[in-house]
C-alpha cells in the first residue's frame, strides 16, 4: 500500500536567495520525520460531509379541507442550547407521508458530539409560491420536533434513524405526531483517491559542488488565481533523475480530475529557501494520459521578462491508478466498533479525596473534578460507536482492600469482571473505588497498557470488527518510562489507540515523549520500533482556557489511527446485506 | 502447541528507512537477507531506485526450526568489494508467535537496525504471518463451534487477508471465517 502525502500547512516557499547545500543530517531529519508523519496521517481528512435525506410518516393532519403541506428544518444545537439552522427541505404538497427530495448537508466531526434538532411545519397555502428560504416559520403550523446526535445516524448499518415526533414542550407529547426518518450518506467524492509514482529526468543542477536534492510540490489552483498546496514528496538526495515514493491524493484534495494542478520541482535547502528547478501545469487526467502514453512532460521556468523557458528536465508518471478508499464512516456503518476503556490514576500525589484541594475530590454540589470531566467528555462522544456499551475500567497505583498496591485493579472492585455499564457505570465505579482504595504509588502505566493490549489481542480470536481506545488519566510523572515504551511498542501492532490526559500542575514532559507528534518513533528496550503512532497526549490545563476542548484535541487523530490499522491489513468494510430501518 | 519439526512463516520484507553506509545515505542497490542462526532463508531483490529508503514489499515463505528464538534481518548493499552488511536487527520469535492474538494474525513489525559497530542505522519494516498447517486448521475449525476454548490452545479461525503489493489495485472482499 502506498504512502499518502499531504501538506496543507505549506505556505508560499521563498525562491532565490543564497544557494546553500543542506547537510546530510538536516536532510535525513527532514526525510525521516516527513516520511513517518505522512504515514501516520494516512488519509487524514479535516472533516467529512454528510448528506441528510428526510422522510416522515403519519404526520398530524392540520388542514381541514386538505392534507398538510409539510416542510422540515434541520438545526445544530449549540452548547448554549441555541439552534443554528443548517438547511430546509422543499414543501411537499398535500401529504401526510412526505419523502423530501432536498438534502441537508452537515459536516461530520468525529471528535465532537453533534446534536441535531428537526422541526416539521405545515406550510400555509398562501405561501405556496414563496421560496422556502424566505418563509417565516412563526407564521406556519408546527407539526412536531425530533432530536438526535449525528453519530447515532452514521453508526447504524442502514445509516437511517427513525424518531418519534413530539411537541415543543414535552408535556403535550402524549399525542402521536408521527415519525421522522433521517438517512445519512457520505458524499461520494471523499472516497476516490489516486496513487502515482512520479519521476523526473535531466533536472537542472542547482548546487555548485553537488547535485540537486529535488522534491515535488503539488498545488490546486483556486478561482481567485492563487494556489493551495495539496501535498509534496520526500526529498531525494543528490539526484538529477529522481523517482519519488508513491504519492496519494484524494478527490477531496484536487477537486476533480480536470482541475489544473501546479507541479513544482524544488532543490531542497535546509535554510528553507528552496530553489525552483522547474514547474508545469497538469490536471490529474493529463497525468493519467502521460502514464498511458509513457511520455514525459517538460518542466518550464518563467524568466524575469515573463518568457517561459522550456527546460531539458521532464516529468514522467511511472505508475497511475485510481482506487476507492473506504472512509472511517464506511467501516463504522458496516458494523465496526470503537470499544472504550478507562484507566484512572490512584497515586497519592493526587491528594486525599476527602480534601477539597484533592484532584479526586467529589464535590457534594455535583461539580465534576478533572477525572470525572475527562471520563465524561471522551465517553459521551465515543459511546455511540460501541453497541453493548460495556467499558473496561481500571485503576492503577492504589492500595486495594487486600492491602497490596495494584497497578491494574478493576475499578468496580470485582476480582473477575472489569467492565462497567455505560459512562454512568464508569462514574459510579470511580466514586465507589475512591472509598475502597487507598491512594499509594508509584505511577506505572506498563501494566494497564499490557492488560488493554491483551483485551484487544484476545478480541481478534472472535471477530475483527473491534478497535479499542484506552483513556489513561494521570496527574503525575512516570516511574516506568521504559516499561511503558516497551508496552506501547508491543501494542502498536494491535487494534488499539491510547489517549492520555494529564490533570493537575505536574511537568508532563515524559508524556510528550510518548506522544509521537514530533515524528520520533517510540523504540523499545529490545530495539523494536512502534509500527505506527497510537498515543495522543493532552494536558487538561493546556486546553482549559482555549476554545478547543480536551476531547477534541484527544479524539481528532483517532479516525486516522483506526484507518491506518485497517488499510495496512487490507481489512475492508463488510458488504451491506439488507437495507433496514432501525431506531 | 503443534508438534512439528519446523514452522512455516510468510514474511513480507516491506521497506527500510534511512539506511547508511559509513554514515552516508545509501544511493542504490540495497537488499535484505533473512536468516536463522547462520543459515540464510531468503533475500530480496536489490532496490535500484529507493536509495536510503529502499522499498521491496517482497513476500517469502520460509521454514524456521521449532526451537528458533530469533530471526535475523540484514540490510546489505552491493559494493565493488562484494556484498556489505549495513545494518542488522533481531526479531524475537515471541513477537509474532504466542501472545493473545490468533496464531495466523498478520503482524506489522519494525526494528532498529544496528551496524557492525553497534551504532543505530535506520529501521527495517516487515510483516510476518505464521502459516497454520492444514490438519491443524481443520482441527481448529472443529473447536470453533465449541463454547469456550480449552486453556492453552490458541484459536486460529478468523485471520486477515495480507496486504496487496503496490501497483496492483485488487478489490478484495474481506472474509471472516
Amino acid at each position: 500500500m502506498g504512502n499518502c502525502f499531504s501538506d496543507v500547512q505549506g505556505g508560499k516557499q521563498a525562491v532565490g536567495g543564497v544557494q546553500r547545500k543542506p547537510t546530510a543530517a538536516t536532510t535525513m531529519t527532514h526525510n525521516d520525520a516527513v516520511d513517518f508523519f505522512y504515514r501516520s496521517q494516512g488519509f487524514q481528512q479535516l472533516f467529512t460531509q454528510i448528506e441528510l435525506s428526510l422522510s416522515a410518516f403519519n404526520l398530524c393532519d392540520r388542514d381541514i379541507t386538505s392534507k398538510s403541506d409539510p416542510m422540515a428544518v434541520v438545526y445544530a444545537k449549540k452548547i448554549d442550547g441555541k439552534l443554528d439552522e443548517l438547511g430546509r427541505t422543499e414543501v411537499v404538497l398535500n401529504s401526510l407521508n412526505p419523502t423530501w427530495i432536498e438534502k441537508v448537508t452537515v459536516a461530520f466531526h468525529f471528535e465532537i458530539m453533534q446534536p441535531l434538532v428537526f422541526h416539521v411545519y405545515d406550510i400555509d397555502t398562501k405561501y405556496y409560491n414563496v421560496p422556502v428560504k424566505t418563509l417565516k416559520l412563526e407564521d406556519q403550523d408546527f407539526l412536531g420536533e425530533a432530536t438526535c446526535v449525528l453519530s447515532e445516524i452514521v453508526t447504524k448499518q442502514s445509516r437511517s434513524l427513525t424518531l418519534n415526533l413530539h411537541g415543543k414542550s414535552r408535556h403535550t407529547g402524549l399525542r402521536n405526531l408521527g415519525v421522522l426518518t433521517i438517512h445519512a450518506e457520505e458524499l461520494v467524492a471523499s472516497r476516490s483517491a489516486v496513487e502515482m509514482i512520479l519521476r523526473c529526468s535531466y533536472l537542472d543542477n542547482k548546487d555548485l559542488f553537488s547535485k540537486s536534492d529535488p522534491f515535488l510540490k503539488v498545488s490546486r489552483i483556486v478561482e481567485s488565481g492563487g494556489s493551495i498546496p495539496i501535498c509534496k514528496t520526500e526529498v531525494v538526495n543528490n539526484n538529477l533523475n529522481p523517482t519519488w515514493k508513491p504519492l496519494c491524493m484524494s478527490m477531496q484534495q484536487f477537486g476533480s480530475k480536470e482541475n489544473p494542478l501546479i507541479i513544482e520541482c524544488f532543490d531542497f535547502n535546509s535554510s528553507g529557501n528552496h530553489v525552483l528547478i522547474g514547474k508545469l501545469q497538469k490536471s490529474v487526467a493529463d497525468l493519467e494520459k502521460l502514464h498511458k502514453g509513457r511520455s514525459g512532460a517538460s518542466l518550464t521556468l518563467t524568466s524575469h521578462h515573463g518568457h517561459e523557458k522550456v527546460l531539458k528536465g521532464q516529468l514522467f508518471v511511472d505508475q497511475f491508478f485510481e482506487k476507492e478508499q473506504y472512509s472511517f464512516l464506511d467501516y463504522i456503518s458496516s458494523g465496526f466498533e470503537l470499544n472504550f476503556m478507562v484507566a484512572v490514576d490512584f497515586t497519592a500525589s493526587n491528594g486525599n479525596p476527602r480534601n477539597p484541594d484533592s484532584l479526586h475530590y467529589i464535590d457534594p454540589s455535583g461539580r465534576l473534578n478533572s477525572y470525572q470531566k475527562a471520563i465524561i467528555d471522551v465517553g459521551e462522544v465515543i459511546q455511540f460507536y460501541d453497541s453493548d456499551k460495556r467499558f473496561p475500567a481500571w485503576g492503577f497505583g492504589g492500595r486495594t482492600s487486600d492491602g497490596t498496591i495494584s497497578h491494574c485493579f478493576n475499578l468496580n472492585g470485582s476480582a473477575g469482571s472489569f467492565e462497567a455499564e455505560g459512562v454512568e457505570g464508569i462514574m459510579t465505579a470511580y466514586a465507589s473505588a475512591l472509598h475502597n482504595v487507598a491512594l499509594a504509588g508509584p505511577t506505572l502505566f506498563g501494566q494497564v497498557i499490557n492488560t488493554a493490549a491483551q483485551t484487544a489481542g484476545q478480541s481478534l480470536s472472535y471477530n475483527s470488527n473491534k478497535y479499542f481506545v484506552l483513556l489513561i488519566i494521570t496527574d503525575g510523572v512516570l516511574t516506568d518510562l521504559q516499561e511503558t515504551k516497551d508496552a506501547l511498542v508491543k501494542a502498536s501492532d494491535l487494534p488499539l489507540s491510547i489517549l492520555i490526559v494529564g490533570v493537575g500542575g505536574a511537568d508532563f514532559g515524559q508524556m510528550e515523549v510518548l506522544d509521537a507528534d514530533n515524528g520520533q518513533r517510540l523504540e523499545s528496550s529490545t530495539g523494536r520500533v512502534a509500527t505506527h503512532d497510537i498515543v495522543q497526549f493532552v494536558s487538561m490545563r493546556d486546553v482549559h482556557g482555549g476554545r478547543i476542548s480536551v476531547v477534541q484535541a484527544l479524539l481528532e487523530e483517532l479516525p486516522g489511527q483506526f484507518l491506518t490499522y485497517m488499510r495496512r491489513r487490507d481489512i475492508k468494510p463488510r458488504p451491506l446485506h439488507v437495507a433496514q430501518t432501525s431506531g | 502447541m503443534f508438534s512439528m519439526a519446523s514452522s512455516t512463516l510468510e514474511i513480507t520484507v516491506i521497506s527500510g528507512e534511512d539506511i547508511r553506509n559509513n554514515r552516508k545515505p545509501v544511493k542504490k542497490n540495497a537488499f535484505a537477507v533473512i536468516r536463522t542462526d547462520s543459515q540464510p532463508l531468503c533475500r530480496t531483490e536489490m532496490d535500484k531506485d529507493g536509495g536510503s529508503y529502499p522499498y521491496w514489499n517482497e513476500k517469502h515463505n520460509v521454514e524456521i526450526p521449532q526451537h528458533a528464538r530469533f530471526i535475523t534481518v540484514e540490510v546489505q548493499c552491493k559494493t565493488s568489494a562484494g556484498d556489505k552488511t549495513l545494518g542488522m536487527a533481531r526479531i524475537p520469535v515471541s513477537d509474532f508467535v504466542g501472545g493473545f492474538v490468533p496464531q495466523s494474525y498478520l503482524h506489522f513489525l519494525s526494528y532498529r537496525l544496528r551496524n557492525s559497530n553497534g551504532e543505530r542505522n535506520g529501521i527495517i519494516n516487515v510483516s510476518v504471518k505464521a502459516k497454520v498447517p492444514e490438519y491443524a486448521a481443520s482441527s481448529c475449525s472443529s473447536t470453533a463451534t465449541t463454547i469456550g476454548v480449552p486453556f492453552g490452545k490458541t484459536p486460529c479461525y478468523g485471520g486477515v487477508v495480507p496486504g496487496v503489493p503496490v501497483g496492483v489495485p485488487i478489490m478484495k472482499q474481506y472474509y471472516q471465517g
